[in-house]
Order: C-alpha cells, then structure tokens, then sequence
C-alpha cells in the first residue's frame, strides 16, 4: 500500500475523532511550547548575561596581584618585573597602579570637601590605552590624557558626587588639595592637584569600579610609598593583550615568570567562560524539566490509541481479512502518531515562540527595582533588564524531532498490538 | 476442469481455558473452478472455521490446504496476506465495511492496499457498483445504506481484485428472506457472468440447495456431498 495512501486514511481517522486527536495532540503542543519556550528564553538569559559580563570586564584585560589569597600577600611589583611582563608575547600594555589608602579631599574653589576610600595613582598615558572605554567618558575634557602631568587629577562618578547629590563636588579645572596618612613623619601630608577630568557614571560595575576611585598620577603614588614603604613599583598590574584569545596562554606565561613566588591573575574570559558553562548546565536541567512534558504527552498518545486499537479492532480485522499486511496496519497506525507528533510539534514550536516572547515581556516588566522610591536603587533607563528570547533554528529542530521522535515510541506498542491481531479473532470483535 | 481448491484432512481445534475443543476433525474435498460450492450445517458444526481457513485467515493444526497450488501452511504471514488481496474475496454475514468510508471506497480498498493507482481504482471501482447495480448510491455511507445495499457493496469490494475464490460467511444471515434471496441471485449471476469459484457457508437449507455441490457439515465432520445436476439450482 502506498505511503501517501496510508496517510490520507490515517488522516481521515483522525479527523472521525477531532475531539479525541485535538486533545492528544494538545498535549505535544504543551510539551513542545514549554521546550521552546524555555530554550530561548535560557538562551535569550545567557546572551543578556554574557552581555553584561562583558560590559564588567575588560576581556582582554588581565589583573595581576601578587601574592595569593591563600599564600598571602607579598610586597607589591617592583619595576624591573614590571618590565619583565611587559616582554610577554602578545601583550600589548602594561601599566602598574599604586593604590593609596582613604584620601581626603578639598576643593580649593568652593571649600567642599569629601572623601575617597581609595586613590590610584596611575600613568594616565597608558591607564586611558587599557581601559579604551571605561576610561574614556570624561565630562569637561581638558586635552587628553597624553597631555595631563604630575599635577592632574580625574575624579570618579561617585566621589565626584557623594550620597547621589546632583551637585558635582568638583569640575574640570578645580584645585584641590588631597590629604594622605602615611605611617612615617610628616604623617599627614598635602599635595596639591589640578581636576583634568570627571568620570561619567558608569552603567554596570564590574571587577574594577572607577565610580569609586580618584586617579591621580603613578609619580605621585611612587613618591608616598618610596619615602614611607621603601617601595617603587606598583600594588598591582593591568596587563592588555592583543586578542582576548590569547588572555590564558599569556597569563600562564605571567605566572612562568614569577615562578619563585605567587601570583594571582584574574582572567575575564576564564569567570566569564565559567559562567557561561553554569548557566548551560541550567539551561539543559530546564529543558528536562521541559522535555518530562513531552514524555507525559508521549503517554496520552499511547494511552488514546491503545482504546483506538481496541475500539477499531474489527476494521483492522476487516482490513487484515481483504489482504492488508500486519506492516500495513503498522504503518497505519504509527502513521497516526506521526502526524500527531507533526502537527502538534509544529503549533507547539509557534506557540513556544509566542510564550517565550510573552514571558520575556512579562520578565522584564517585572525584574526591575521594585522601590523606585530609594534612589540608590534606581536603574537608569539604559541598565534596565532586557531579555529578548534567542531562537536557535538548532534547538528548535532538535525539539521537533523529539517530538515526532516520542510520538513514534509511545505509538509503536499499541501499532504493534494492532498489527499483531489476529483476523479470525479481531472479525468476531463486538 | 480445473481444481482450484484442495482440502485434505484438514484438523482445528481451539482452546477454551484449559480445555481443547475440536470444531473441524478431518475434512477432505476439492472445488473446481468456476464451482458454486455451499457448506451447509447448523451453528457449531465448524463451517465458518473451515471458511477461516480455506480464506487463509488461520492455519490448520493438520492436513493440507491447497489454493490454486500454493500450500497455505508453508507460507508465510506476509504471503498468506497477499493471497488474500489477489486470489480471495470475503463477504460477511453483517457486512464488514469500514463505517467512516462511502461505499465506493470501500470496494477501492483492496485495490489500495495493493498499491493500484486512484484513477484506475476509481474505474474499477465504480464499474463493480454498477454491476452490483449500486452506481447511484456510491457516495454513501455504510449507515446510510439498507442491510441489501450493504452486501452489494460488500460483495464489490470481494470482487474488485479479480480473486479466484470468493468466500462468503453467511451471507444472508443479516438480511430478510427476499433480500436475503436477491443476494443469492446476484451471487450466481456473478459466478456464471465472471467463472470464479463461490463458497458460501449456509445454515439455510434453501440457499444452500441452489448450489451445484452441497458439503453437509456436522460437528467437524463432512456427513454427506449432494452434486447438484447442472443447470437444476436455477
């Protein structure tokens, strides 16, 4: 018998029962709906936090401590190492920072003062090379940061603007005295400093977040510590490489050079690679969560068309007595099953787009701050969470097959009852 | 003639639980073709059984059945379905046709599951209704049909392949004596116009009269043969 003929009849056997096939194939289209639909939205999840991460971390940015958490911290770099890293293949800059403990700070101008928990003193020339972008949006430029000298200073968003005042505690162009405790006499001392530039807000933190930090030049950091730490170098190191492809072989390559003692590097891609492999092992718990309502849906299948064998026993024997094969009525029957599975796979993935988009909608609208009252927790119109489900043509197939794939399992034991019937028997069913 | 139809010494038995029950216990004859054969006898006497084998629906505990050469007990599931399609018609006593299909499908089916093309199909199709005289009634259904219009569609459908042997179980036992009658003409009318062998079970000592043999059949055991003269059953 012709494949297309047994279809059609399948079809027409389906279409006796409309009741009966809509509700079993309701049921794949849940299955499958709830597959797609949390497929691409974990995979809409992941792409909205991957994104995110990559605002946070520079990934071709390498942090380098030394000393470990574990090991303890040793003194800070000393310049000839400095110099040793920035030899590395495949490293493109190489900048020490010297951090100096809570800074006081005076507006010269207005006579404001505030307070910073930390300043850094850094080569503006090659901090503004590693950090292209976060070091970058300055209000009030004066010059870049190739021009700035020994006596320039940038400030921080929220130094700049403390308890979320609106009003800026200084502007391009300000002096201001910063005043450091240091452990040997003169114990407080003064320095004075030109603003050159105030930082822009930032939208997300990340490892290193400059909304907290005043940047005032690595002479000056070095001048504090080598008169009171007997110490020149750095607290630690910003190292770029050329491809964040490279980032891990360069960092085992950083840690080769400091073999004798330890060093900690923070490696972007290596969190971010971690992460995303966490958020892929969810991903693939929730589509067998998902998936279980396939195998619930797969079972009414098998359930409603083991009644149909019963109920259709004597027309398979009918069929059996004029000269049907048993593979024939297999066919058949399984014919049924497939078209089952076809049809509720296709309304199942549209609907899985429809609900997945929905969800996303409804997700959004709800995961923001709920008290827009606490300014501290207000969320900038462009930090807002925004999930857009990600279809992957892959993962919709895969569903599909599944589906159909499911249909054709749970449908082949009653097809095989009904094949296996014998016709003198099936003719005498009432 | 030709023999068309071998039965030696064929034996069934079915189990009830724990119990056997013989319901045929040697039955031996031939038909030749172009036979009106009936197999008369009262209910249990193992008539439809020997129906059910002859039709190779099941297979004898023993003996040997022969259909138009082929040993029906070595051949295998598939093949005995294929000599169903191509060398065998059924009609039942309550018809038999699928409810949800019209009548001219219903006759197509068996050209369908052998894989004719629809054009053909429909041809043929529609040609046996009309020799069954049903050509205005070929798109209804089975339940929009009287009990008559019902056999005449089943007979079609037995028809349709061109088979050797057509077999009927009871055919008349659903029907009322006048229909019951036509159908009977309409049976010999078609073994005389078209030459294939009739087997007709029967517990109506009338119907089963009109045949050219008669097989009595009595508690699985052939009690007599009656040879019709030619030409008398008219």
């Amino acid at each position: 018998m012709k494949l297309s003929r047994i279809l059609v009849m399948a079809w027409e056997s389906m279409k006796q029962r409309k009741l009966r096939t809509s509700l079993t194939t309701l049921g794949v289209v849940i299955g499958i709906t709830a597959v797609i639909g949390l497929a691409s939205l974990g995979e809409g999840f992941r792409l909205e936090i991957r994104e995110r991460m990559q605002q946070g971390f520079e990934l071709d940015v390498l942090t380098v401590i030394p000393g470990s958490l574990f090991a303890g911290w040793r003194t800070p770099f000393k310049e000839s190492e400095i110099n040793e890293v920035r030899g590395v293949a495949n490293v493109s800059v190489v900048t020490p920072v010297i951090q100096i403990g809570n800074v006081t700070l005076l507006n010269e101008r207005s006579g404001n003062m505030t307070k910073a928990f930390v300043a850094t003193a850094v080569n503006f020339t090659e901090f503004s090379q590693i950090f292209t972008d976060r070091f970058s949006n300055f209000e009030s430029n004066i010059d870049g940061p190739e021009d700035w000298n020994n006596n320039s200073m940038v400030i921080g968003y929220k130094v700049n603007h403390p308890n979320m005042t609106t009003e800026a505690f200084a502007e391009a162009g300000d002096n201001v005295t910063i005043t450091v405790n240091v452990i040997r006499p003169p114990y407080v001392r003064n320095y004075n400093l030109t603003v050159v530039a105030t930082l822009i807000e930032r939208p997300t933190g990340g490892l290193t977040n400059f909304d907290y930090w005043v940047f005032v030049p690595l002479e000056l950091g070095r001048e504090i510590f080598h008169e009171t730490y007997d110490f020149y170098g750095g607290h630690l190191m910003f190292v770029k490489v050329q491809n964040p492809e490279y980032s891990e072989t360069v960092a085992r390559n950083i840690e080769n050079l400091f073999a004798q003692y330890q060093i900690s590097i923070l490696v972007p891609l290596t969190f971010i690679r971690q992460v995303d492999r966490i958020l892929t092992v969810v991903q693939i718990f929730l589509m067998a969560i998902a998936s279980i309502s396939l195998l619930v849906a797969g079972i009414g299948i098998m359930n409603i068309m083991t009644v149909s064998v019963m109920e259709r026993t004597r027309e398979i024997g009918i069929l059996k007595a004029i000269g049907a094969k048993s593979r024939t009525v297999l066919t058949l029957f399984l014919s049924e099953a497939v078209l089952i599975g076809v049809i509720g796979g296709l309304i199942g993935v549209l609907t899985g787009y429809g609900l997945s988009f929905g969800l996303a909608y409804a997700l959004s609208g709800f995961m923001q701050p709920q008290h827009q009252q606490d300014t501290i927790f207000q969320t900038p119109e462009t930090q807002r969470i925004a999930i857009r489900p990600a279809f992957s043509p892959g993962w919709t197939m895969i569903a599909f097959v599944f589906a159909v794939a499911v249909c054709i399992i749970f449908g082949l034991y009653p097809a095989r009852k009904a094949a296996k019937l014998d016709p003198v028997e099936a003719l005498r069913y009432e | 003639m030709v023999t068309i139809l071998e039965v030696h010494d064929v034996k069934k038995s079915y189990r009830m639980g724990k119990l056997l029950v013989p319901a045929l216990r040697g039955v031996s004859f031939n038909a030749e073709e172009g036979e009106f054969l009936t197999i008369f006898g009262p209910s249990g006497s193992g008539k439809s059984t020997l129906l059910h084998l002859i039709g190779c629906l099941d297979r004898p505990d023993e003996g040997e059945i022969l259909i138009d050469g082929s040993d029906v007990l070595k051949l295998s599931d598939d093949k005995l379905a294929e000599l169903r399609l191509t060398k065998i018609g059924f009609v039942f006593q309550f018809f038999n046709l699928l409810p949800r299909l019209s009548a001219l499908r219903n006759v197509e089916l068996p050209l369908t599951i052998a894989g004719v093309s629809e054009r053909e199909t429909s041809e043929r199709a529609k040609e046996m209704l009309k020799l069954v005289g049903l050509e205005a009634r070929m798109n209804h259904r089975p339940s929009e049909l009287s009990g008559g219009e019902q056999q005449r569609v089943a007979m079609a459908r037995a028809l349709i392949n061109n088979p050797k042997i057509v077999l009927a179980d009871e055919p008349t036992g659903n029907l009322d004596t006048k229909t019951g009658w036509e159908i009977v003409q309409l049976m010999k009318k078609l073994n005389e116009e078209k030459g294939q062998t009739f087997v007709v079970v029967t517990h109506d000592p009338q119907i089963a009269e009109t045949a050219d043999r008669l097989i009595h059949l009595k508690d699985g055991l052939i009690e007599g043969i009656k040879e019709a003269p030619r030409g008398s059953s008219q």
